[in-house]
């Protein structure tokens, strides 16, 4: 009798606390996939490059550069601000978008950022760039994960559960990471 | 009539508190109240290391993959100083770019030899999508860069 209501409650809350998980483990096995290629992509934002080719521009006080760069490339847009890395160059910061500029040959690009939809509010959440009270929401999502596996053992008896096969794919699932650590 | 009333009252206090974050902060507070000159910093930096100081100019460069640093500014032209966080701790947005910050941080110095700059540049150029020549690097540099401890960015 002790054995069944433990297992009844087991379940219980396997099942609730597994429907209360979906969201976020959506949320965050996209975003893991995502940040796991981070060496391949970059998963929060798409850059795109437009090259330029304008004429050379005569050093000039910055001001006066910017305004002169503006009127050749008509660029109706003012910019955020400006910045001089070097005499040769220029960079003007517009929203979403950097002119970078090399003045004495007149060449550089334009450089958009966008932001990837979803995946960028995703990776946030993921990756606790929120910091602050989200990081003991999160602790608390992953938790309940813990109890989702543990309890996850004990949902079937017999054949399909921990006893039959459940110990030999529980197995298969702690040998594989430990192989590659081992490797 | 109610309802409708309390929907109006909640929708502009969230509208309020939408428009207020102006400035966001990224890490705990700040502690320091004055600022010092990015210039003063880079022209005598052996006063300044291992010191903490609030410094104040423009983002003009992220790191576009993990957010964990951010060039600024300095009040004097074709001048700029690194800030660098730990990843994680702190993430930079690019969209911090061309926007004003205020940034607390220790100063620290670092000396790079020739072969570690060749990997630290060929590691920038990765993560930015640029182009890099190694043979352009002739010998190694000391830097001086702040250790970013607060940043405080004047977003949209």
């Amino acid at each position: 009798m002790k054995n069944l209501k433990w297992r009844k409650w087991n379940n219980i809350l396997h099942r609730d606390l597994g429907y209360l998980a979906v969201g976020l483990t959506i949320i965050y096995s996209i975003s893991g996939i995502a940040v796991n290629h981070v060496e391949d992509w970059n998963p929060n934002y798409k850059i795109r490059h437009i090259p330029v080719k304008t004429t050379f521009f005569d050093e000039a006080p910055v001001q006066v550069l910017v305004s002169k760069v503006l009127t050749k490339i008509n660029i109706a847009e003012k910019p955020e601000s400006y910045f001089r890395p070097s005499p040769q160059e220029l960079h003007l910061f517009f929203k979403n978008k950097t002119l970078k500029l090399n003045i004495a040959r007149g060449t550089g690009e334009w450089e958009i950022v966008e932001k990837r939809p979803i995946l960028y509010e995703f990776n946030y959440l993921h990756l606790n760039h929120a910091k602050k009270w989200w990081t003991y929401f999160a602790d608390l999502y992953a938790l309940i994960l813990l109890f989702l596996a543990i309890s996850g053992l004990f949902v079937l008896k017999g054949k399909n559960g921990l006893a039959g096969r459940g110990k030999w794919l529980t197995a298969i699932g702690i040998i594989l990471p430990v192989i590659f650590l081992s490797v | 009539m109610l309802k409708t009333k309390w929907l109006i009252i909640l929708l502009l206090l969230t509208f309020g508190l939408l428009s207020a974050q102006n400035w966001k902060t990224f890490g705990k507070e700040l502690t320091l109240k004055d600022t010092t000159l990015i210039s003063t910093i880079l022209a005598n930096p052996y006063a300044f290391i291992g010191k903490r100081v609030l410094v104040e100019g423009t983002v003009v460069d992220v790191c576009k993959k993990r957010g964990c640093w951010m060039e600024l500014a300095s009040d004097k032209e074709f001048q700029s100083i690194r800030v660098k966080v730990n990843d994680g701790e702190i993430v930079f947005p690019l969209e911090a770019r061309g926007k004003l910050a205020l940034i607390e941080g220790i100063v620290e110095k670092l000396e790079i030899s020739k072969e570690e700059l060749i990997k630290a540049m060929k590691h920038h150029a990765e993560e930015q999508g640029e182009p890099f020549d190694s043979t352009k690097i002739t010998e190694g540099k000391t830097i001086y860069r702040l250790k970013g401890l607060v940043a405080k960015i004047q977003l949209d």
